[in-house]
């Protein structure tokens, strides 16, 4: 019975990194601090989750962890309705599966085009991260000001780059951030203070280094379609900052380059939100798990307490509910399941529109960093499936006088070989599979079993011995791929809202409304410009291509080329900050405007996204959030 | 000591990096995936029959796969006479009996007995048994593709479903439905060290090697080969 009725000072909604942050910042001040995570409690340790892996026929980001997403025989999606605390996956947003509810989590029956990004609901929150920390640049926080027009739906951000900037220092400690200041001075990027990045960069790849030789001298005129506003003849590739230990820290050890960063680091190299969670509980929070929020409660304008429901088992069903109460409240379940808590939260009718949402923003405005991927094949090794997934990028293309017109992208460039992109990408198995398939077997379906590429004298070749071994090492160690992660500007009518399926605990499942702008699809456009001249500069051949399934396929005005986009797993925008309490839902500090003692965090808040990965972001945000509790809240010291 | 054992001889090809697969690669299996229950050889392990059969599924495999035998079954000792007669031995991964299971026990026993007979009468020539299997009934012949398949990615698929993929390739718009035999089959798939890399999760490698050119460091042989100097 204690377990159902709960009081603390501060309770926070979700264990991923923004909570466990919190969690962990104000435990240590001695504030007594509850969390209620939806999934499974922290594990003992991975082998569950490696084993998983494992033996996954799809590799897929959430292949390690649980709730189980096909049935024993691995045939069937299992019906989200007999799900307890279920969640996207990336093997349903393609093919038929992701338009019905009967086998996708979210529901997104009427959307136009789907939302590809997917979570986790476990202890320690999204665990497969590629664990990239670069920050956002300062004109990033000023969209509005800088480039913003009517139909770009641009806001500022009602902070600034100065004023995160010593919460990106303090968020780069907890995560482990590797990178050199120097090498990450662009697009305004400063650094206060005499500061260094706790660990030297991560090293480049053979990949890297090979793209950054064939990009170091360039014509102007090759260039400019970029429309950068100045000449560029050169670009840098640069280390990215990475939650990846280069050498020993905080009791981890360095990075063996497991080359699985997503879904999961085998030895915690890579930092995940358990290692400040577990802090956090040493600290003094408690956690408890296998408890779904399911209603915010409110009296006289505060919230007055959050009930939530418990289950068991992965199928449920629910086996009792309770109330926490507390002097704070922390929602942070992130972009998908924070708006529908609030959504859900009707009060008998007294917040009809849900909890914090008299702007009526809550759920508006969901935002990705939709994907272009491509890939191709290089004259001479590189050696992929080795080291991180991701080492490198070119940055400096992220901000430029060309944002009035159209997107901004990085390049991001892969380690992984086709692993995720050719055959339909991971959710088929992907390579190497897919190419040793086509050898084995004389096939064609990675597109390079031709006689012109291998020289066998005919194509579909099924081969066996020496020849065998021979050909894949030739082919596979010259694979490659580059992906664009591409900005999306804020949309109202790109939106989670409540469906009428329910999960197995009775609770209305989010539904998704999903499309991507002209703006973005012009940033679309210009990165095939630049993969067009990349991919030329290193003689590489192009297999990049849509599979015929894709739902997110699409053309752009004027082009005969065929797009489709990947989900970055970036959920943000649908709770944004801002100043004016009827445009956004949090202020600055990332605390409701209609609820003074209601925090809502993560990159739900973004108003804008940018290019970079948001982790490092939200975690800097939760840090700051973590000074307004303090100060608004003084009595919680006592 | 014969590092030269551990390589996929014949093969000079300098994009191959099959010779450089490591043994140790291979024991540290044993440690990475869990909860695997490690079997006897079978349940007649020590049966002279079973013995025979297990090197004749070494040679085909051999042949087949294009790996030499020993990064096969690290505990093989070739003895002196008939090849048949070897020790396949048993290593504490022991992944070929695992396969020797799975393709004997699957409903093509009838086939697995024919490539068993092709690899005993062809000991002496890798490529005679590649001839033969080629010139094989189509069960046969999938059954060595799906045989090569599992020793690649220790992922298991039907001979079946490869020969209707096979009998019209262009029309082939999804990948072929794949099991995964076991973890520990997944972290001995040969495929990553034929391409110079390792399994995705599953790297013995220390920090910062990516930045150089493949290069086993459980091989003293290629770290002081006269040729790198």
């Amino acid at each position: 019975m204690a377990d159902n009725s709960i009081t603390c000072d501060v309770a926070i909604v979700g264990s991923g990194f923004a909570g466990s942050f919190i969690a962990n910042e104000l435990s240590r001040k001695g504030i007594k601090v509850v969390i209620l995570e939806a999934g499974p409690d922290v594990q003992p340790n991975f082998n569950a989750y490696m084993k998983s892996f494992y033996e996954a026929s799809s590799k897929v980001p959430e292949s390690p962890y649980p709730p189980a997403v096909r049935d024993f025989k691995d045939k069937n999606f299992i019906n989200p309705k007999n799900v307890a605390a279920g969640r996207p996956s990336s093997l349903t947003v393609g093919g038929a599966a992701w338009k019905d509810p009967g086998q996708a989590y979210l529901d997104q029956s009427t959307s136009k085009r789907p939302f590809k990004s997917t979570y986790e609901r476990i202890a320690g929150g999204t665990a497969h991260w590629m664990g990239l920390t670069p920050r956002l640049v300062p004109n990033d926080f000023r969209m509005k000001t800088m480039y913003g027009k009517d139909q770009s739906g641009f806001v500022d951000w009602p902070i600034d780059y100065n004023t995160i900037e010593p919460f990106y220092q303090k968020a780069e400690a907890e995560l482990g951030v590797a990178a050199y200041v120097d090498e990450q001075r662009f697009c305004g990027i400063e650094f206060s203070g005499n500061y260094q990045y706790p660990m030297p960069r991560i090293p480049p790849s053979l990949f890297d280094q090979r793209v950054g030789e064939a990009l170091a001298h360039l014509g102007e005129g090759e260039t400019q379609f970029l429309g950068m506003g100045r000449s560029v003849t050169s670009l840098a590739v640069r280390s990215l900052p990475s939650a990846r230990n280069s050498q020993p820290y905080r009791n981890r050890r360095a990075c063996a380059g497991n080359t699985n960063c997503i879904p999961i680091c085998p030895i915690q190299a890579k930092y995940d939100p358990t290692i400040t969670l577990n802090e956090a509980t040493n600290n003094g929070a408690r956690l408890f798990h296998h408890r779904v929020a399911s209603q915010i409660l409110i009296e006289n304008g505060r919230v007055s307490g959050i009930t939530f429901i418990t289950y068991d088992r992965e199928d449920g069903p629910k086996t009792g509910s309770g109330i926490i109460k507390a002097g704070v409240y922390v929602i942070a379940a992130n972009g998908i399941e924070t708006p529908r808590l609030l959504l859900m939260s009707k009060n008998k009718g007294q917040t009809p529109n849900g909890v914090a949402n008299s702007s009526d923003m809550v759920g508006r405005n969901l935002m990705d960093h939709p994907q272009y991927l491509t890939w191709g094949l290089l004259p001479q090794p590189v050696f992929p499936y080795r080291g991180p997934l991701v080492t490198s990028a070119i940055g400096e293309l992220c901000d430029g006088p060309f944002r009035a017109q159209r997107a901004a992208f990085r390049v991001s460039l892969g380690n992984e070989g086709w692993t995720t992109v050719v055959g339909g990408g991971a959710r088929f198995g992907a390579d190497p599979n897919v190419t040793t398939l086509d050898f084995v077997n004389g096939m064609n379906f990675s597109g390079v079993n031709t006689k012109g590429l291998t020289g066998l004298g005919g194509n579909n070749r099924a081969l066996f011995g020496h020849d065998l071994t021979k050909t894949l090492g030739n082919l596979i160690s010259r694979q490659f791929r580059i992906a664009f992660p591409i900005e999306q500007n804020p949309d109202p009518n790109n939106r989670v809202t409540l469906s009428s399926a329910l999960d197995a605990l009775g609770l209305q499942r989010p539904k998704i409304n999903y499309d991507i702008s002209d703006y973005t699809k012009q940033g679309f456009a210009t990165a095939f410009l630049l993969k067009k001249l990349i991919f030329s500069k290193l003689g590489a051949t192009d297999f990049t291509s849509v599979p015929q399934d894709d739902p997110a396929a699409f053309k752009i005005d004027g082009t005969p080329e065929l797009f489709t986009y990947g989900g970055a797993g970036h959920v943000m925008g649908t709770y944004r900050m801002g100043n004016d309490s009827k445009t956004s839902v949090v202020d600055g500090w990332q605390r409701s405007h209609d609820h003074t003692n209601l925090y809502l965090v993560g990159s739900g808040t973004f108003p804008t996204v940018g290019t970079a990965n948001p982790t490092l972001t939200l975690s800097a945000l939760a840090l700051r959030t973590v000074e307004d509790i303090v100060k608004n809240f003084p009595s919680l010291r006592s | 000591m014969d590092y030269g054992r551990e390589r996929n001889t014949g093969d000079t090809e300098p994009l191959t990096p099959a010779v450089k697969i490591s043994r140790r690669a291979m024991v540290a299996g044993m440690v990475a995936t869990t909860a695997v229950v490690f079997l006897p050889l079978s349940n007649s392990a020590f049966a002279k029959t079973s013995d025979q059969d297990m090197m004749a599924f070494l040679l085909l495999s051999s042949a087949l796969t294009g790996v030499d035998i020993k990064t096969l079954a690290p505990e093989f000792s070739p003895g002196s006479g008939d090849i048949l007669s070897a020790d396949p031995g048993t290593d504490p991964i022991d992944i070929k009996s695992d396969y020797f299971r799975q393709v004997n026990a699957h409903g093509t026993a009838a086939s697995f007995a024919k490539l068993l007979q092709i690899a005993k009468d062809n000991r002496l020539s890798k490529d005679n048994i590649i001839v033969k299997v080629n010139a094989s009934d189509d069960d046969t012949k999938f059954l060595a593709r799906s045989i090569v398949l599992l020793w690649y990615l220790g992922s298991w698929y039907e001979p079946g479903d490869l020969k209707n993929a096979a009998a019209s390739p262009e029309s082939v718009h999804a990948p072929i439905k794949q099991r995964v035999l076991s973890a520990k089959a997944y972290t001995q798939g040969l495929v990553w060290q034929i391409v110079g890399a390792h399994p995705m999760g599953y790297s013995n490698l220390q920090f910062g090697y990516w930045s150089r050119e493949p290069r086993d460091p459980n091989s003293p042989l290629d770290l002081f080969s006269p040729a790198k100097l």
